[in-house]
């Protein structure tokens, strides 16, 4: 079985990000790393391959040149190969744009099953799988607490405040993982070494068969109107308990319509 | 005359031919270790030194003053003996043999004489001190706990033997030479003096005086070649290993800066390193022949034991017991070592014996949750030679290294342990791991990141200048390192605020680095991550050499030996002061003046990092002293031998559910002086004070109005009260 691991490069999210005059962040001026929610999603292919269920896995990413890092990264906690996409014409593009990206690569690499963190740590739409599931025409089945592989279906614990559910979704299918599958684990030195052996492929749009008008700023199917700073926090309201403590509290809350 | 003579000699060479034979075979097995690092220049002069100050003066053992001076009559005693040894082979083939010039003189048997009984009254103070202090008595407590005791007994068995012996043989000698030779009774003028030899002289037979000459001197000759013998198969080995390996040891101290990791010599280049690089040692020979020898000299003496936070509170680390766990498997893995490999690198089945092979088998540090892993009375028991825990539990508070009398180096082989575990296996208290990427991507252990370095400035009264880039302009004194805690700690932020406002209230001009600023790396590059380490610290030479930067005050103890010690070694040269020190000199300067009276009786606790590590002890106390209505105490264990709050090392990013919380002891410790405030001078000492203190204070059995802080902000109230409530208001 081949695993195809979607994964993404960010800003580092505790940075001061700065944008760009096309209100883009811009990421020369900001560290960049692999989105830890899907190093979740590396964890759980590199587990199916240490349980010999993943005959191969492979990471894909569509992002700047820097990408690399991350694929570095994914490869340094386990995977044979990775696939980046680079291309100037991909600069800005929204996630109804990337999934299209996203989906050429897919069917260009070949894929059973396809894993992705439960969103991304930049833009948090978490809609990226489901876009890409829709444009193959295969299962989705997102939110994994837990997942495993069996007999060309892919299971998985889905938990909400009111449930868990199982869910089963024959291959070839896209999940997407939560924080609950478990930490990834923290590569030792030897592995990034060993990850610097391994084979990254880059493909540009016109290797994907990608019109670069259909993805971009220019394509993109939501426009950034302003970017500005977020308002510095206020003080905090204290309230010092002369007898009236408790009143105050509830007060407080009932103002501002939590009870 | 013949017979002696045959006699001794073949004594002397079956004994010496054992001994050297077990050198030479420790010396092929320290040859299959790695070659002593590039970096580790032993220069002739502090060689020296050391050996006069270390060997001959006995300055560390001279520390614990009874034992001490005990240990050094019986060094002095043996130096002097040797005269006595001397005088006794060359009597193998001439009775009357004299050593030249001082032999004529009373006064030297007088001195040979009298330090030899000096030598047993040191033994009689030794059995006190091994009664008084049996592991059976003191269990844990006691130093001698996990040594080899029955070895030592026998040790000064041994030695009390050989003296004896040389005095009886002496004692026969003189009756000879006055009986059969009357006309020289005052040729060996030395024995005239020899009045401990006289008594023995005195009880011994008056006939066949001949005979028991020959008889004491082969025994006394037995006794000391058969002793010779059991020291170069035991923990006594000291007594020859210890002179090269104070050679060999780094100076001025192996504290302060880790070593950069070497491999084969050569220094690892983490940028490039070669395909068949280890980093850092996973088998036993990984370590140098340095390493080797450190293991062979300890003498199990236990005083690292004995000052160990990790030990003292129940866990299962005793650097003594840890090196000599190294050296039980070196010398139970030598077989393997030296045996014949074949082209895959193994040993051909059979060829040494099963137990060498088990050995070899063994891993170095042993799995996380091994069961049977335990460390006791009798040494270390587990799948690995060191156990996963006992090698986590080190704090790298350097107390083993301040105590060892034979300067072994336990810090730098656990680090160097842990190296290899972190780097090559991944293998470590898995909690540390959020610490190791958060330093890796958002700069600081607590994951806030770079955008939040500046809040703690936001209340002060001033305008702070921040770095923006450009060169640090020529009217800045000092480059502030604020460090993660002084910036993200709420804590640690009222201490950089006090700082700030006392460095700007003496009109020093200073600068921080803001945004720029990240970690040091010194949390990850105790854990072991290298690697880590030197991409940060790389980072912040690079920032801090463009800047300009020439001095930087710290506030952080850990960032302190950091930026002073270690960023040397990737190309970071700076003048860094701790802001204890600086203060200190405001104050002396009368650039700064204490006005207020803060009337506490306040406690200072020394940080491992800035006091053993970087021998600032003074500085904090004359902060403290010069503030008018403080009372400064001591705790028992202070200055060199301060107590560990348990946060070094990386421990602070671990978890600690291992035996009693260190932190507590410590804070308990503080507390039993009756302070009003416990001071230190390193953020992370605050937090773990604090978090022990407030437990007490929670149980009701310390009063609430205890206060733990940092030495700025005790001077802050002095010199403006105006401020202290403003400052210490949490943003
Ligand atoms: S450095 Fe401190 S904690 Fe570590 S072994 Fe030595 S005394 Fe114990
Ligand atoms: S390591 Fe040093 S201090 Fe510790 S027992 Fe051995 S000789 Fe003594």
């Amino acid at each position: 079985m081949k695993i195809v691991v979607l994964v993404k490069y960010v800003p580092e999210p505790t940075a001061t990000w700065k944008f760009a005059p096309d209100l883009t962040v811009d990421r020369a001026g900001v560290e960049g790393r692999l989105s830890e929610l899907d190093e979740y999603a590396v964890e759980q292919a590199a587990q199916l391959a240490e349980k010999g269920v993943a005959s191969e896995v492979v990471f894909l990413t569509v992002g700047p040149a820097k990408a690399a890092e991350g694929l570095r990264k994914a490869l340094a906690i386990g995977g044979d190969k990775a696939v980046h996409v680079l291309d100037d014409a991909i600069h800005g593009s929204c996630a109804l744009s990337t999934s299209l990206v996203l989906a050429k690569a897919l069917e260009k690499e070949g894929y059973d099953l396809v894993l992705a963190g439960m969103a991304s740590t930049d833009a948090e739409l978490s809609v990226v799988p489901s876009m890409v599931a829709d444009r193959l025409g295969i299962n989705q089945a997102t939110f994994a607490g837990e997942l495993s592989v069996d007999g060309g279906a892919v299971t998985i614990r889905r938990d909400s405040d009111v449930a868990s559910e199982k869910v089963t979704a024959a291959l070839p299918a896209i999940v997407s993982v939560t924080d609950q599958t478990g930490e990834a684990r923290y590569p030792a030195f030897k592995a990034i070494m060993g990850a610097k052996k391994k084979p990254i492929t880059t493909w540009s749009l016109a290797d994907l068969g990608v019109d670069a008008s259909a993805v971009g700023l220019g394509a993109a199917s939501v426009r950034t109107v302003d970017v500005s700073p977020t308002p510095a926090r206020t003080a905090g309201t204290i309230v010092t308990d002369d007898g009236e403590g408790a009143a105050q509290l509830a007060g407080f809350l009932a103002d501002r319509g939590f009870i | 005359m013949w017979v002696r003579f045959v006699l001794g000699l073949l004594m002397t060479v079956v004994c010496l031919g054992i001994a050297g034979r077990r050198a030479f075979f420790l010396y092929r097995v320290g040859q299959k270790f790695q070659p002593l690092e590039a970096e580790r220049r032993v220069d002739a002069g502090s060689a020296v030194r050391a050996e006069v100050a270390e060997v001959a003066f006995q300055r560390k053992l001279l520390r614990w003053t009874v034992p001490g001076v005990a240990h050094f009559l019986v060094f002095w005693g043996f130096m002097i003996l040797l005269f006595t040894i001397v005088e006794a082979f060359i009597g193998l083939v001439k009775a009357d043999f004299q050593i030249p010039i001082v032999g004529n003189f009373a006064w030297f048997g007088f001195i040979e004489d009298l330090f030899a009984l000096l030598c047993v009254l040191a033994l009689v103070v030794f059995t006190i001190l091994r009664i008084q202090q049996a592991p059976k008595n003191l269990g844990r407590r006691s130093r001698f706990f996990g040594s080899h005791i029955g070895p030592a007994w026998f040790v000064l068995f041994m030695i009390f033997n050989v003296v004896w012996t040389l005095l009886a043989y002496r004692g026969a000698s003189i009756n000879a030479q006055e009986l059969h030779d009357p006309a020289n009774a005052d040729k060996m003028g030395f024995l005239h003096g020899a009045f401990a030899s006289q008594w023995f002289a005195a009880i011994l037979p008056k006939t066949n005086v001949e005979f028991w000459e020959t008889f004491f001197l082969l025994l006394s000759l037995g006794v000391l070649l058969g002793f010779t013998v059991f020291v170069t198969y035991s923990k006594h080995m000291h007594i020859f290993a210890s002179i090269p390996n104070v050679a060999f040891a780094r100076r001025p101290r192996a504290l302060g800066a880790l070593e950069p990791v070497f491999w084969q010599g050569k220094k690892i280049d983490f940028e490039d390193p070669g395909d068949d690089d280890v980093m850092g040692v996973g088998k036993v020979e990984d370590f140098t022949w340095k390493g080797l020898l450190d293991f062979a000299t300890c003498t199990e003496c236990g005083r690292c034991q004995s000052q160990c936070p990790a030990w003292n509170t129940d866990k299962p680390l005793s650097p003594k017991v840890l090196i000599m766990g190294l050296r039980d498997h070196s010398l139970a893995k030598a077989p393997y070592l030296l045996a014949a490999k074949n082209e895959a690198g193994e040993v051909p089945e059979g060829g040494i014996p099963e137990a060498a092979a088990a050995e070899a088998a063994k891993p170095l540090v042993g799995p996380q949750g091994d069961e049977s892993a335990h460390v006791g009375e009798h040494g270390i028991t587990g799948e690995g030679v060191i156990p996963f825990d006992m090698l986590w539990s080190c704090t790298t508070c350097g107390a083993c290294v301040e105590q060892c009398p034979v300067d072994i180096e336990h810090v730098d082989h656990i680090v160097d342990m842990r190296r290899y575990q972190v780097l090559m296996e991944g293998a470590f208290p898995e909690e540390a791991g959020i610490m190791l990427n958060n330093v890796e991507h958002a700069g600081d252990p607590w994951g806030l990141g770079r955008s939040k370095r500046l809040e703690w400035a936001e209340s002060l009264d001033f305008e702070l200048r921040v770095y923006e880039g450009d060169k640090i302009p020529d009217d800045v004194e000092y480059l502030y390192w604020v460090g993660c805690a002084g910036a993200l700690d709420d804590t640690a932020k009222r201490t950089a605020r006090a700082v700030a406002t006392l460095l700007h209230e003496a009109g020093v001009e200073f600068m921080v680095l803001g945004e720029a600023e990240s970690c040091t790396g010194d949390p990850a590059r105790r854990m072991g991550h290298e690697f880590l380490f030197q991409m940060l610290a790389m980072q912040n030479v690079e920032v801090l050499n463009e800047a300009g930067a020439k001095r930087i005050v710290v506030t952080c103890a850990h960032c302190y030996n950091t930026l002073a010690n270690e960023y040397p070694q990737v190309g970071g040269h700076y003048e860094v002061v701790h802001h204890t020190t600086l203060l200190a000199r405001l104050v002396a300067d009368k650039r700064l003046t204490p006005v207020q009276r803060v009337d506490a009786a306040v406690t200072y606790h020394d940080p491992c990092y800035l006091g053993r590590h970087n021998r600032i002890f003074a500085a904090p106390r004359e902060v403290l002293g010069a503030i008018p209505g403080t009372q400064v105490q001591e705790m028992p264990r202070n200055r060199e031998k301060s107590f560990c709050c348990g946060a070094g090392g990386a421990r602070m990013w671990m978890d600690e559910n291992l035996g009693e919380r260190i932190n507590q002891n410590r804070a308990d410790e503080a507390l039993a002086t009756k302070p009003d405030i416990v001071a230190a001078a390193c953020p992370f000492c605050i937090t773990m004070l604090s978090d022990g203190v407030a437990q007490r204070q929670q149980e009701g059995t310390a009063a609430t109005t205890v206060a733990v802080t940092d030495v700025s902000e005790v001077l802050l109230r002095s010199v403006r009260p105006d401020l202290v409530d403003s400052l210490s208001a949490s943003s």
